[in-house]
């Protein structure tokens, strides 16, 4: 039954959330990478060596895209309801918590690899030799990895915080994804930008990039950067649910 | 049917509702009470989305917070607006439906048939986007008894709606009441509870002032002293005679000596002595407005009663 209800969510959402101002958004998140690479090939800047075409699909598009993505859809969705004064409704319903957030946790992951994935097959086709079938599929597994670990953390910031939630994703992930990850630390390893990087390097044989920002891309085992982003994902994703369930969310009503 | 003991919510320091203690049989209730009074409050409270700092709340003997079981037996129509623009009636409430464990046939089903109840059939495909206010209300209706809860509870249903549609939705709501279910009507608006209802419960500043049916409350407040306002230049010349009389509780005189208001032991008495008073010194009254024997009196006097003011 939780399926079913979670597969409801997920149309009924993609339903009403298909309007021109989000079709509009989603065109413009897909057009970013594509353009910037189409005017480095207008540029005839060479397609050897591979890496820094590579890298910076990689940063574009699984990094920045699904990031800005997800910031638009993961993390508001429960400040929405709330603002929009329909979450009195769903709170309601015995499935209406729980079912409810996964439901809206998959319907943003779909709309940011639906954005995702059709940006990467362009880039990868206007790249020319530089791309490739290997780099296509390493750049959307690590467009699926990220798109659910950075919902199930946009997720909880939106859950916890769902008064100004843009504003402290945003602040989070500038503070954390894009300046501790960097840090040559222990804490760049809890970052979930770090543990693709790593992915990306491993998956691609780049060691020449590792070896040049270890602290960048890591030097761990691909099982290990996957198993710390399954539990991330899940521990976010637990520490979610358990908020949703347990919060007395307003309601914005008098009387 | 729902057990309020000793309840008390606190936002911070602002109290929601204070010390509430009710018990209430399966039948249809009005809470009636002014904006900010704590209705909502106790709404939410009974529906579990808001947990009692102090004391126990039951609802069909479970407390229902995070309670699965029991949100499937009540339903719930909230005074505030749906803002879906681009679903429909149809799609909405057959989602909620759905949310409830029913299948999609089942949902759909329910759902036409609940937005059939209230009327919206034939509007039913439309974007809500396009709605007015009453259908937009009706909707919200239909989504609190598709359902079939055992309970619902409304919250200032009435807004939004033209004549003919708080026609059709009193006589919705009691034929709801008809066919035997349960129903908590909260409003600010009297008369609007009294066409559905003669069993209240009265709530001021988050506290119950009063439950009871219209008669018991009549009676409860018999005792208290009923207040009747005159507007007009002369009336400041009619002080002197109403202080003379022991059945004048006060007399307040306000607006520039135009408004006179008088608490009244003996309603009867003035009503026999003021046309003598105003003929005798041809005193011009431009409004006499009296308390009338409506709910509209008995909340008066029991919010003058809690305030201390008689």
């Amino acid at each position: 039954m939780i399926v079913r209800v979670i597969w409801e969510v997920v149309k009924f959402e993609l339903a009403r959330s298909l309007t021109f101002g989000r079709g509009m958004i989603w065109v413009l998140l897909v057009l970013f990478p594509i353009a910037l690479v189409g005017i480095l090939r207008g540029l005839d800047v060479p397609l050897e060596p591979v890496e820094p075409w590579g890298i910076m699909l990689y940063f574009l598009v699984p990094e920045v895209m699904c990031l800005l993505a997800l910031l638009l859809w993961a993390t508001p969705v429960i400040s929405t309801e709330i603002e929009g004064q329909t979450w009195g409704y769903l709170a309601l319903r015995p499935t209406g918590r729980l079912e409810v957030i996964l439901g809206k946790y998959f319907t943003a992951v779909i709309w940011s690899l639906a954005a995702t994935i059709c940006s990467t097959t362009v880039c990868i086709f206007l790249m020319g030799s530089a791309g490739g079938f290997r780099l296509w599929m390493v750049m959307v597994v690590l467009c699926i990895l990220s798109s659910f670990a950075h919902a199930s953390l946009y997720l909880l910031i939106g859950v916890v915080f769902h008064k100004r939630t843009i504003v402290t994703a945003v602040f989070y992930t500038g503070a954390v994804e894009y300046g501790l990850s960097f840090v040559p630390a222990v804490a760049n390893k809890m970052t979930i930008n770090y543990r693709l990087r790593g992915l990306l390097s491993n998956w691609m044989d780049w060691e020449e990039a590792r070896s040049a920002a270890e602290n960048v891309f890591g030097s761990e085992p691909s099982w290990m950067h996957l198993g710390v982003l399954v539990l991330m994902t899940s521990v976010l994703l637990v520490c979610t649910l358990a908020r949703v369930r347990w919060s007395e969310f307003p309601t914005q009503q008098v009387g | 049917m729902i057990q309020l003991h000793h309840v008390t919510k606190l936002y911070g320091e602002v109290i929601g509702v204070n010390d509430l203690c009710l018990d209430m049989q399966p039948g249809a209730y009005g809470l009636v009470g002014p904006n900010g009074s704590g209705k909502t409050t106790l709404i939410n409270l009974l529906t579990g989305q808001l947990r009692p700092t102090l004391g126990a709340v039951k609802v069909f003997g479970e407390p229902p917070s995070n309670n699965r079981k029991l949100l499937r037996r009540l339903g719930l129509c909230p005074a505030t607006d749906v803002l879906y623009p681009n679903v429909s009636a149809r799609q909405w409430v057959s989602y909620l439906v759905s949310l409830h464990g029913f299948s999609k046939h089942e949902s759909e089903e329910l759902a036409v048939q609940s937005l059939e109840h209230v009327g919206m059939l034939s509007r039913m495909d439309r974007p809500m986007g396009e709605y007015s206010l009453g259908m937009r209300q009706r909707a919200k209706i239909a989504q609190a008894i598709a359902h079939q809860p055992d309970l619902i509870i409304l919250d200032e249903p009435y807004n939004g709606l033209d004549p003919v549609g708080r026609q059709q939705m009193s006589d919705l709501l009691k034929r709801w009441v008809g066919e035997g279910k349960s129903l908590l009507f909260a409003s600010h608006v009297l008369h609007e509870i009294e066409s559905i209802t003669s069993s209240f419960l009265l709530i001021y500043g988050g506290r119950l002032l009063a439950s009871g049916t219209s008669e018991e409350l009549e009676s409860f407040i018999s005792e208290a002293p009923q207040q009747v306002t005159l507007v007009g230049e002369d009336v400041a010349e009619l002080v002197a005679d109403l202080t003379r009389q022991s059945w004048v509780e006060s007399v307040q005189l306000g607006d520039n000596r135009t408004k006179l208001k008088v608490a009244l032991r003996d309603p009867a008495a003035f009503y026999q002595a003021l046309p003598a008073w105003i003929n005798g010194k041809s005193i011009r009254v431009d409004q006499l407005q009296g308390s009338q024997s409506n709910l509209t009196a008995i909340f008066d006097a029991l919010l003058r009663n809690h305030r201390g003011e008689v």
